[in-house]
């Protein structure tokens, strides 16, 4: 990046920023980076997990473990951060650049009212007289929709989202010219991520703050940033304005990231998802024959938490069914019950009323009874790297649900065969491998393995691909799809992601406080909702991510 | 959220709290009663040895303790009593064991007291600058140090300090019978009396303290809302003291405040090796005998001590964290 063209200082601008950890010969973050913000200028900074984008956001403010080696030059309004001293650096943080960190909830000190932790960089940097910080807070409080009652509410009072306007406050507090957001949605429902990222972008443009934001989701930054740059280990690979960027994508690499997430409503992307294996995708799935008794039926099902006096009901008489062979994506916000319907699908929740029915036989009470049920409907959880224990081996990990369901054969063969069916090859590569030396879409692959172990008809997957990296997430999904296919394996998929259900989905379900509203195909529900909820949930997707209803039919 | 009903929640909190610590008190006193009497020993021929005395002598002097009643109907008379405030009469003594406790209650409170404050202080500060400072030089010898402490028998412990400052400071008990009884020189001589089993007591419990810090701070070093903090140009100490210590704390003054009763009837070594008028020493005289209405009573004492120290650390923390308060 070399602009001479403009009299004016960049706000920020890095030249050749190398990142280094533990040592001369130690792992390389970030790679001869350069790149330059002017000031009111809005940057995206993409790239998978791993690829140093959070460690070169981190850089700036020198924010880096001591193990960090910087080389390189970090000027903010000219000025090197690298050869700040110590009680200068002080005084530049968060007066000249704040940070909104990734997940708030962690961010926020659990044990201090927000209006004291909004309040404290204020005092500190001595931003408005002692006897204005309190009006400040509330004034800051207002500028993110905020009620400024909330000032003396605790972090876990909070809603996630709320938490993260909390944040963009608190990094406003000190009125920066630079604001650096790191993932400041990736936790947050499509609903919530939309309203946030408005947010952001509207205080930004009022308050002419520079913003570099980082995310993996392409669509996300294209919705608020006019330029957008692209990393890939340590490297930057692109940038330039983002409309750009998306569209026309040069770098193998930039392809991928726009690749994963798909359209709503673009034919090419239905039963697609972005992958790169060779074994293909199967063709569209047969429609489900008339007449076809349900594998999987909820009959008026109610689940009622009682608690200090309150009742929550959680779900409200939900019919649901899953046909044989049949992906359904579940989708709604957290908070909807769809997690509650899930476990009471499982055996883990007993209903309130109602019940469920598994090939067309209500579900056992007896434990002996329901673990032969459980056999059948297989449980995919959202983080493979908590569902697996890191001390046992992966031949160990598919091989417990073997012992414990008594199943005949040879355990060897068994475990072998299902590393095989989730594509873990050759499976006695992994067999005696541990978690950690796993990639996030390998882990996830062990999970499914597991559950393929104990050859089961329904699979239950809670956002099987909602941690995993962008690249990874179509060959999973495209793994469900080519299981489907050999299989005739069923699987409930609970998202909050509606371009997954567009993926692999044959119908959808869409639940809001605790109801069913919406029911049907992937084309009817995402192409033409019926009900508001529906809607609003695809008007809050990031621009370009869904083409307007009945445009394109599927 | 705030709801109206937290007062109401608190208040409920309270009460489930108390009935529980009651409950566990009367099986306190239950298990005293009958813990002393599967002990060896049998208090009458204790008192009698070595004078001449007939059977008859004997069996009056068990009637007159009720030690010839059924064991059920002496449990009765214990509790009807006990109801009453009245802890039965010492054996040894014959005097109310309620005013020997009131007597000995204080110098053990003393001693306790002066003891955890020191060995919570110096715990605290040392796990602290340990963790802040992890793996460093000052980290390993504190830590060593620490266990090394805590790994000593704390009569052996007092035994050679007794041997190694014994011209320095008294050797027992807990005033000179010669001391003026004006109150400055009175108490300059308890503190003098002080300073050993102090020192013993100190040595042997600030140990957990330290290891408890630091492992609750090393917890919270690589919690993100440090980052936030330092991210704001806050100072290194500051980042320490205002956001960093106050959370690891929360794990630790509940051990703090558990550890405290036991502190309580730990002290009983100290008080015999120091010959310290305390509870401690009580109990251990009355072991021998055994005088089982001393060992009753202090055995509820202490045990009422821990329930307490409990329910103040249950109080606390619900208190001190607001994710707590909000359960």
């Amino acid at each position: 990046m070399t602009s001479t063209s403009s009299t004016t200082t960049p706000l920020l601008e890095l030249r050749g920023l190398t990142v280094r950890y533990g040592g001369r010969s130690g792992l390389l973050a970030v790679d001869g980076v350069d790149l330059s913000l002017r000031a009111g200028e809005t940057l995206g900074l993409a790239g998978e997990s791993g690829c140093g984008k959070s460690t070169l956001a981190m850089s700036v403010l020198r924010l880096l473990p001591k193990s960090a080696q910087i080389e390189g030059e970090i000027l903010l309004d000219g000025e090197d951060i690298t050869q700040m001293s110590f009680g200068r650096l002080r005084t530049v943080r968060w007066a000249s650049a704040s940070v909104v960190f990734q997940g708030a909830m962690h961010a926020l000190n659990p044990v201090k009212r927000i209006g004291e932790q909004i309040a404290e960089p204020i005092r500190l940097h001595g931003t408005v007289p002692a006897g204005h910080v309190k009006s400040r807070v509330r004034e800051l409080l207002e500028q993110v929709e905020l009620p400024v009652a909330r000032a003396d509410a605790y972090p876990h009072e909070l809603s996630g989202g709320q938490k993260q306007r909390v944040m963009i406050a608190m990094a406003l507090a000190c009125e920066p010219r630079l604001v650096i957001a790191d993932e400041p949605t990736t936790a947050l429902d499509v609903i919530v991520q939309a309203q946030v990222l408005a947010l952001l972008s509207r205080l930004v443009a009022d308050h002419g703050i520079g913003l570099i934001m980082i995310s993996h989701d392409l669509s996300v930054l294209g919705a608020t940033c006019a330029r957008l740059a692209v990393m890939y280990a340590g490297k930057l690979v692109e940038e330039g304005p983002s409309r750009q960027v998306i569209g026309e994508p040069k770098h193998e690499h930039t392809k991928a990231l726009a690749a994963a997430f798909p359209t709503i409503g673009d034919p090419s992307s239905r039963y697609a998802p972005a992958t790169s294996s060779e074994l293909g995708l199967p063709g569209a799935p047969e429609p489900v024959a008339e007449g076809v008794e349900p594998l999987l039926r909820t009959d008026n099902l109610r689940v009622t938490f009682t608690g200090r006096g309150q009742t929550t009901e959680a779900v409200k008489g939900v019919d649901l069914e899953v046909y044989p062979g049949e992906i359904v994506a579940l989708v709604g916000q957290s908070g909807s019950g769809k997690t509650t319907l899930a476990r009471t699908i499982l055996g883990l929740q007993k209903p309130t009323s109602g019940q469920v029915l598994f090939e067309g036989k209500a579900l056992p009470h007896s434990a002996r009874a329901l673990r032969a049920y459980r056999r059948k409907v297989q449980l995919v959880l959202q983080d493979p790297t908590s569902a697996l224990n890191p001390r046992h081996t992966v031949y160990e990990a598919i091989a417990e649900g073997l012992r414990i369901h008594k199943l005949p054969g040879d355990e060897r063969e068994l475990v072998a065969q299902a590393l095989e069916a989730a594509e873990l090859r050759p499976p006695e590569r992994f067999m005696t491998v541990l978690p950690h030396e796993l990639s996030g879409g390998q882990r996830q692959r062990v999970v499914i393995a597991g559950a393929l172990a104990l050859a089961p008809t329904l699979l239950v997957a809670d956002e099987p691909v909602a941690s995993l990296d962008a690249s990874v997430r179509g060959e999973i999904l495209a793994l469900l799809l080519r299981l489907r296919a050999s299989l005739g394996l069923a699987a409930l998929v609970i998202t909050h992601d509606l371009g997954l259900a567009w993926n692999i989905a044959d119908r959808v379900a869409v639940m809001y406080k605790g109801e069913l509203v919406e029911v049907g195909t992937v084309a009817e529900v995402l192409r033409d909702p019926k009900h508001e909820y529906t809607k609003q949930l695809l008007a809050a997707l990031p621009d370009g991510t869904a083409l307007p209803a009945g445009e394109v039919t599927a | 959220m705030p709801s109206p009903r937290r007062g109401g929640g608190t208040a409920r909190y309270l009460l489930t709290k108390l009935g529980g610590a009651v409950i566990s008190l009367f099986m306190v006193v239950v298990l005293g009663f009958i813990l002393f009497r599967v002990m060896p020993g049998d208090p009458v021929k204790t008192m009698t040895r070595g004078h001449p005395v007939t059977n008859e002598q004997l069996a009056i002097l068990e009637h007159r303790y009720g030690l010839d009643k059924p064991k059920i109907a002496q449990f009765w008379d214990y509790l009807v009593k006990l109801l009453h405030g009245d802890f039965g009469d010492s054996y040894q003594y014959s005097r109310p064991v309620g005013d020997m406790i009131l007597e000995k209650l204080w110098p053990t409170v003393l001693l306790v007291g002066t003891g955890t404050i020191l060995a919570v202080a110096l715990g605290l500060w040392l796990g602290t600058r340990a963790a802040w400072q992890r793996n460093s030089v000052f980290d390993k010898a504190s830590t060593g140090i620490a266990l090394a402490f805590w790994s000593m028998p704390t009569f052996w412990l007092g035994m050679i300090l007794l041997t190694a400052a014994g011209g320095l400071f008294p050797s027992g008990g807990m005033v000179y019978p010669d001391t003026p009884p004006d109150f400055l020189s009175q108490a300059l001589d308890i503190l003098h009396h002080l300073v050993l089993p102090v020192i013993t007591l100190v040595a042997v419990v600030y140990a957990q303290y330290q290891l408890v810090m630091r492992s609750s701070l090393l917890e919270e070093m690589d919690a993100d809302y440090l980052t936030t903090a330092r991210a704001k140009g806050l100072r290194d100490d500051l980042v320490r003291r205002r956001h960093a210590v106050p959370n690891a704390l929360l794990p630790t003054v509940t051990l703090v405040f558990l550890h405290l009763g036991m502190v309580v009837a730990g002290a009983i070594t100290v008080e015999a090796v120091f010959s310290w008028p305390g509870l401690g020493q009580m109990t251990y005289n009355a072991i021998g005998v055994p005088d089982l209405p001393v060992l009753q009573g202090t055995f509820i004492v202490l045990a009422a001590a821990v329930l307490v120290m409990n329910l103040i650390a249950d109080v606390l923390y619900r208190f001190l964290d607001p994710r707590v308060r909000a359960v």
